[in-house]
């Protein structure tokens, strides 16, 4: 797996040449334990675990999900992503901005509407909506220097490989600039097998 | 009377001192939130005791939300435990509140980190979906008032001391 980080700097391209080959250079370092594809630099960490069918299935029978849940939780596709803010200003994650394509097409994420029809299909307790609402990566967060933010990602089942580009708009204001973070190539493990 | 300009800078400077060192005395993580008015909380512990913010006007009270699954949360509990322990005799009160899991799976969990926490039983997930936390675990700090005035962001070490003299200060502001 490949993956790229680019800075955009409006009006201070100098700048953001000069970070970006910086950047660049951390992320290429690839010498950190994280347990999936990761990019990594000064300002932000964001690690994708992509994971297969069997490991969703246990994590939420062991929470009690009924059978028909499980089916469905089986057929889809969930990647765990971690992000960090390591800078001193507040970096948005805005998931609506995210780009994710799969042979050249885009690979719709399964949004929250796509869940609650889901549930009500099969009347899902409240107390099972809510705690497989808090394992989502949240839309949109204002991370906060030094804070994590984690959830799952979910798309159709699929065999093919997705690249995923995720925008990051810098400054509470977003106006101090994009970190754009790139996956290329991450693949969802097919069942039976480990990550 | 002629106002005296030396000790109005004077003051204009202590006051500027004062806030900023408040500002600085916040620990890693912990937000300084705009004093919004507290959701409701009113819920049943483990024991079937009921409890109710609304009654914990004139104190200062922690709130926490976590859940077993949250490896965060896992992480965080014991020292929640140790620092409720430390800080008995602060006059905060502190509460815990389990987000939609059963009694057995917070029963299974608590008795072995943190026994001697008694978490309240937010048995749907409704009451913790009214605070709307960023995420979990979650913990606010309610004024005596019923007003969130600080927001923890993830999980921490409760009891290092830059907490336990944040949480000591609380009470003379």
């Amino acid at each position: 797996m490949r993956f790229r980080i680019q800075y955009l700097i409006t009006g201070h391209w100098l700048a953001g040449v000069l970070l970006a080959a910086l950047v660049c250079t951390r992320a290429s370092a690839i010498d950190k334990p994280y347990p999936g594809p990761f990019v990594e630099n000064d300002q932000l960490l964001v690690v994708l675990m992509p994971r297969t069918p069997e490991q969703m299935a246990a994590f939420y029978e062991a929470r009690g999900f009924p059978d028909d849940a499980i089916a469905r939780i089986r057929k889809t596709c969930f990647v765990t992503v971690h992000i960090e803010n390591k800078s001193r200003s507040v970096i948005w994650l805005e998931q609506k901005n995210w780009r994710i394509t799969s042979n050249s097409k885009p690979l719709p994420r399964l949004s929250s509407d796509y869940w609650d029809a889901q549930w009500d299909d099969i009347d899902l307790p409240l107390a099972k909506r809510s705690t497989f609402g808090w394992t989502q990566l949240p839309l949109v967060r204002d991370l906060q220097p030094d804070e994590p933010v984690g959830g799952n990602v979910v798309f159709p089942g699929t065999t093919d490989s997705f690249d995923l580009e995720a925008p990051f708009y810098v400054g509470e204001d977003k106006r101090n600039g994009m970190l754009v973070i790139r996956f290329e190539n991450v693949q969802c493990p097919q069942g039976e097998q480990e990550t | 009377m002629k106002p005296n300009i030396t000790s109005l800078c004077l003051y204009l400077l202590l006051t500027c001192l004062t806030f900023s060192g408040l500002a600085a005395v916040l620990p890693p993580g912990v937000m300084h939130v705009n004093g919004v008015p507290a959701p409701a909380l009113k819920l049943a512990n483990l024991d079937g005791k009921s409890y109710d913010l609304a009654n914990s006007r004139g104190r200062w009270v922690f709130v926490h939300f976590w859940a077993s699954w949250c490896g965060p949360c896992r992480r965080e509990m014991p020292s929640i435990q140790r620092m409720t322990d430390m800080l008995a005799d602060s006059g905060i009160e502190f509460v815990v509140v389990n987000t939609a899991e059963t009694e057995d799976e917070v029963f299974t969990f608590l008795g072995i980190v943190a026994p001697d926490l008694m978490p309240l039983m937010d048995l749907d997930g409704q009451v913790t979906g009214e605070w709307q936390p960023r995420g979990l675990p979650a913990t606010y700090l309610v004024d005596p008032d019923g007003r969130i005035r600080y927001q923890a962001l993830g999980g921490r070490e409760w009891e290092q001391q830059a907490y336990l003299d944040f949480l000591r200060r609380l009470r003379s502001e």
